[in-house]
């Protein structure tokens, strides 16, 4: 019999249009690899077994299977809300909050008959690379439970690498959706900053942060960017371009296209068989007739500093509104001003009380000049490199980690845990899209992820080359 | 000597850390923002800051009327008090 839970997303709807399949059968093909899988990988927060059979059962009865996800069961980041579900973004802080209405993204997801089945653990707010910064649980590697999933999307991207869902959507403020795409073994894209709305999604970095996919494949992420892309009045920051049919541009060849591989890169230590998964992909690009360029980012290396004071600063505001009043963990204090130290003290994990005192120095009197105005015009002199790179070439490849997924638990300073996203963070700063794609393993059966970067709303052309990359 | 002053910052941010819990994130901290000192290398004279990505653009919204959440709906989330509204602490005479 076949395993539907083996299935891409796209396969399935496909299936489930044609009859092959039914859509509670779907569903219950993944409710009982969840019960078979979750109790070691933990990758959900929250799961609704109920409503999400009911939702099948509801589209079972239909008679014309309309919508690019019919009856595709999704997750979503604990982070983006889903209207009835509580959203906690990892934290304590907004325990027993319950969302109010649906995220920009869900409502689309939901109108393209996709099923919610439910919300996947990350670092709290979105801050870390390991979702060891849940206030909840660590989620563990499906490819080996001793190792992190990554993060800040660890569960997103640990319930598709375990096929405990088909898809899943995560958000990527400095490599939240690539970093532990990369150490499952999924498919990551962060689309261009602008392309999908945030409405709906907890802030974190205001002008860093997108909504995208965790998928099996690349074809998986053109359909989910076809249901989540475009202009929302919603999202002041949506841009207003056309959006291509990503499924109808993934085929056809790339010769010809110029891919830039950054020199910099090699500034940096990288794990051998990061190295040479890279050389591979670019071997293969080479046979598909494309030409590879050297291509310089010269200020490649001061991207990591620009965007922990960048980050910080906004999420230091972003975060000002949880005060315990309205919503969520409220702590006690006879006078207000001790009730909200008292509620955000509590509320908030470690590294978020860190990256919201890193922020607030960061904008305060007498360093904003030196800390976070200068980051800001570091992040443009980025910006600027990434423009005189993409005059010459149409993509760029380089790794997504310097390394493999590490251990759970491995002692790891902040500092040292910041420089895992080296790669992707200079692509946030930037607002460009870009994919990570599987690119084998190390020699310790650990996933090893490629990373494509295109031009700015460019995703139909950086889907195209991906798709020729993947394995 | 540091220039992270930890309890103005923490006053200026609405939290207060417990002293051993004070002195590990100072410890941390302190770190990183050394770490950042690496930006002075880069000569950033001239250069505007960028805030937000060329793409984005201020737009105007239609002046429409829209319902926004009901006291039914914001209730769920917090109990109200009095004539419906939330109720917070003392705030005269800390």
């Amino acid at each position: 019999m076949m395993d539907i839970t083996k299935l891409t997303a796209y396969e399935t709807v496909k299936r489930i249009k044609s009859g092959e399949i039914g859509v509670k059968e779907t569903l219950l093909s993944y409710l009982k690899k969840i019960e078979e899988r979750e109790d070691l990988i933990k990758t959900f927060i929250l799961i609704d077994r109920d409503r999400a059979i009911k939702k099948a059962e509801e589209l079972d009865q239909l008679e014309h299977k309309e919508g690019l996800l019919f009856g595709l069961p999704v997750a979503i980041k604990d982070n983006i809300n889903v209207y009835g579900y509580e959203a906690t973004a990892g934290s304590k802080i907004l325990k027993g909050y319950v969302s109010l209405y649906d995220a920009s993204v869900v409502e689309s997801i939901k109108r393209e008959n996709g099923i919610i089945l439910g919300k996947t653990n990350c670092d709290e707010f979105a801050m870390g690379s390991s979702t060891e910064n849940s206030a909840f649980f660590p989620t563990r590697n499906p490819v080996n439970l001793e190792y992190v999933p990554g993060g800040s999307s660890g569960g997103s991207a640990a319930c598709v690498a375990a096929e405990e869902v088909a898809i899943a959507i995560g958000s990527d403020t400095g490599g939240s959706i690539r970093e532990p795409a990369a150490f499952c073994g999924v498919v990551g894209l962060k689309p261009t900053y602008g392309r999908v709305s945030r409405y709906g999604l907890i802030a974190f970095a205001s002008s860093l942060d997108v909504i995208g996919p965790l998928s099996k494949d690349v074809r998986d992420a053109a359909l989910m960017l076809n249901v989540i892309a475009g202009f929302d009045a919603h999202d002041e920051t949506t841009v207003d371009i056309k959006v291509d049919d990503y499924l109808d541009t993934l085929e056809g060849n790339i010769k010809g296209k110029k891919i830039g591989v950054i020199k910099e890169v090699m500034d940096f230590e990288v794990q051998k068989e990061l190295k040479d998964a890279l050389e591979s992909s670019i071997q293969k690009l080479k046979g598909e007739g494309c030409e590879i360029l050297e291509i310089s980012i010269p200020y490649l290396k001061y991207a990591l500093p620009s965007y922990y004071i960048i980050a910080p600063s906004e999420a230091s505001s972003n975060l000002a509104r949880f005060d315990g009043v309205r919503y969520g963990y409220e702590s006690d204090g006879a006078y207000l001003r001790e009730f909200y130290e008292n509620t955000r003290t509590e509320g908030f994990g470690d590294e978020v009380k860190r990256r919201i005192l890193i922020g607030t120095f960061a904008l305060s009197e007498g360093y904003f000049e030196d800390y976070y105005l200068k980051a800001s015009k570091v992040r443009r002199i980025i910006e600027m490199d990434f423009e005189n790179a993409f005059e010459q070439v149409d993509a760029l490849i380089l790794p997504t980690t310097a390394t493999t997924a590490f251990k759970l638990n491995e002692k790891k300073s902040p500092l040292e845990m910041y420089m895992t996203d080296i790669f992707t963070i200079p692509v946030n700063l930037a607002g460009l899209p870009a994919i990570s794609v599987p690119a084998g393993t190390d020699k310790a059966g650990l996933p090893v992820g490629v990373q494509l970067v295109g031009k700015w709303f460019e995703e139909a052309l950086l889907l195209r080359i991906a798709h020729h990359i993947e394995e | 000597m540091s220039k992270f002053d930890i309890e103005k910052v923490e006053r200026l941010a609405g939290l207060k850390l417990k002293e051993d819990e004070r002195e590990r994130i100072k410890r941390d901290i302190d770190e990183i923002i050394n770490y950042f000192d690496i930006l002075k290398e880069v000569d950033t004279d001239g250069i505007d800051p960028l805030v937000y990505t060329k793409w984005t653009r201020l737009t105007l919204r239609n002046d429409e009327v829209h319902t926004g959440l009901t006291l039914e709906e914001i209730k769920k989330n917090r109990k109200l008090f009095g004539n419906n509204f939330f109720r917070v602490r003392r705030i005269i005479g800390e």
